[in-house]
């Protein structure tokens, strides 16, 4: 019985370079020398968890993220023959992130719905300042179990309290978990107000979402 | 043992131990060192750090003679905003809320911006006249240096407010490179706008120019930011500039951006000083981002050790900016004065720092 750290740490460190032929070299060589699919896909994970802690420090940029998740996303493809038939080509969860009614504020999210789809979810990304209703119907008509909800001002928190409403008003409220960011919130406005999850950074927030899913 | 109350990031109250606090302190301090690549404080700077969050007065200061400049940005919109119940709401035109700061609030300097152009660069096009008039107006009732202020904002030239493709969403799609073309395309329109605006209000009797909130939309941001600056001084040499930040590091959404050889993304407060004083800015206002989930000792001794690298290896007077959720302070809408003047006085007295 082996614990492949030689391999973890190959694909952990091909991870952080972010370079695409370098990840299926370092998963080629994990599943050679024999480490289960499941776990390379794990060991992945764990190094895009890395990268986007190195992303928020000013280590990696948000081009390199993407590198590494498009070289992440080969390296799966490679293994797909390996994977229970039941696991290829899923996705954690699928997630609709928006910028709440009134605000304008685009790029944390779009960072957050980057981070997400990275991290091995389905995004629906609205955009800014979507109709607090967009955000029911993703959940209602397409299959969204996850919600993210971003406001960058004070003025605009307060519709992450008021679309949570909506949900419970919508007798939808216990069929997805609701995640809020951005700059003014806080752990103790998310409490407050009801949502599942706060994390005050984009990878923070895969964790989270990931921890979520139980 | 005796407890002090201090407060979390999020403004939560907490009474804590001397000895949690010094924990925190160091453990505050060791993150600054670790992401920011900055020295560690010293024993006695932690130690002044501990006295100014366990002084059990209310309110703290400085010692006489250390008093510093305070310069301003967000213009009128503190006094005038009412940020939906929570702000202040007063009635009052642009003019009076400039000299109550001046002389009321002893402000050293003020600004005029306005909401009429979503206090940002590009909208400004559109109502240059009247703002080149409202600054030559107030100009004449002002003594302090007043400035013209606006956010750079390089999120209204991308869609769907703007002409250039949206970055983060060509990448999501896996076109970097495109993205990267839309984000230098936008670049330049700023750098452009930069130039007029600041042109046109110093033609209308502006002492300068306040770039509130720069970087906000990453290292292509800052970077038409530097060069804006440096078109507009040589336009207009006279035009004092202050370039107050977003974030305590440049994001990197472009990330391989360059000024004058240096790399701009992932910069820290101490680079991004260096980077502004080879653009010509006058002033530069370094940025610490207040952990919510972190204790106020945690988040003063990350600010101070990132901001006290920053004046030391700046040429430029640094005036950092203290308020919700920056500095140390609360992540909170109406922050505790406790909170506000401890930070406050240990970047005066520890940091160092010429202005807040």
């Amino acid at each position: 019985m082996t614990s492949f750290e030689n391999e973890r740490k190959a694909i952990a460190t091909a991870m952080v370079a972010y370079k695409v032929p370098g990840i299926q070299k370092a998963a080629a060589d994990a599943k050679a020398a024999g480490m289960e699919a499941t776990d390379i896909i794990e060991a992945m994970g764990a190094g895009m968890s890395e990268v986007g802690v190195l992303f928020e420090r000013g280590k990696l940029f948000l081009p390199h993220v993407l590198s590494a998740a498009n070289g992440m996303s080969a390296a799966v493809k490679a293994l797909e023959a390996d994977l229970p038939k039941d696991q290829v080509g899923t996705k954690l969860a699928k997630v609709c992130m928006g910028t709440v009614e009134g605000d304008v504020h685009d790029i944390g999210k779009s960072i957050c719905s980057t981070m997400l789809q990275c991290g091995g979810f389905d995004v629906v990304d609205l955009g800014r300042d979507v109709p607090s209703k967009d955000f029911i119907a993703q959940v209602k008509d397409n299959g969204c179990s996850m919600m993210g909800l971003s406001a960058l001002m004070t003025t605009t928190m307060t519709v992450q309290r008021d679309i949570i409403g909506m949900l419970k008003d919508a007798g939808l409220r216990d069929d997805v978990k609701v995640m809020v960011g951005g700059a003014p919130v806080t752990q103790t406005w998310a409490d407050k107000i009801g949502a599942d999850c706060y994390s005050e950074s984009a990878s923070e927030q895969v964790d989270r979402a990931k921890a979520l899913l139980g | 043992m005796a407890e002090y109350l201090t407060y979390m990031g999020d403004g939560k109250r907490i009474f804590c131990t001397r000895e949690k606090i010094i924990d925190d302190l160091q453990a505050g301090m060791a993150e600054a060192v670790e992401v920011g690549n900055v020295p560690d404080l010293t024993s006695e700077e932690l130690a002044m750090l501990c006295d100014i969050v366990c002084d059990r007065n209310r309110i703290v200061s400085v010692e006489p003679g250390n008093e510093v400049v305070l310069s301003n940005d967000g213009a009128q919109n503190k006094f005038t905003g009412d940020s939906g119940s929570s702000g202040c709401g007063i009635e009052m035109s642009a003019l009076a809320a400039a000299q109550v700061h001046e002389r009321a609030l002893s402000m050293d300097t003020f600004e005029f911006g306005s909401l009429d152009n979503n206090y940002s660069v590009k909208p400004l096009k559109a109502v240059i006249a009247m703002q080149m008039q409202k600054m030559e107006d107030m100009q004449n009732s002002m003594i302090v240096p007043f400035f013209y202020g606006a956010m750079p904002n390089m999120g209204l030239y991308y869609e769907p407010d703007g002409p250039f493709g949206n970055p983060p969403d060509l990448m999501r799609e896996g076109k970097i490179e495109e993205a990267q073309s839309e984000m230098e395309k936008a670049m330049d329109m700023m750098t452009r706008d930069i130039e007029f605006m600041g042109v046109k209000m110093q033609e209308a009797g502006s002492d300068g120019f306040n770039f509130d909130t720069t970087a906000s939309a990453g290292d292509g941001d800052f970077l038409s930011v530097l060069r804006g600056v440096e078109l507009l001084k040589k336009a207009r040499p006279e035009a004092q500039t202050m370039v107050g930040m977003s974030s305590e590091n440049v994001i990197g959404i472009h990330g391989m951006l360059d000024y004058k050889g240096q790399d701009v993304a992932g910069i820290y407060p101490h680079d991004q000083a260096k980077l502004a004083e080879m653009a010509g800015v006058d002033v530069f206002g370094p940025v610490t981002n207040t952990k919510s989930g972190k204790s106020l000792a945690w988040n003063m001794a990350y600010s101070v050790a990132l901001i006290k690298e920053c004046e030391k290896k700046s040429n430029l007077p640094c005036h950092v900016n203290m308020g919700m959720g920056v500095g140390g302070i609360p992540m909170l809408e109406t922050p505790p004065a406790e909170a506000v003047t401890r930070c406050s006085k240990a970047m005066v007295e520890v940091a160092k720092v010429d202005g807040i």
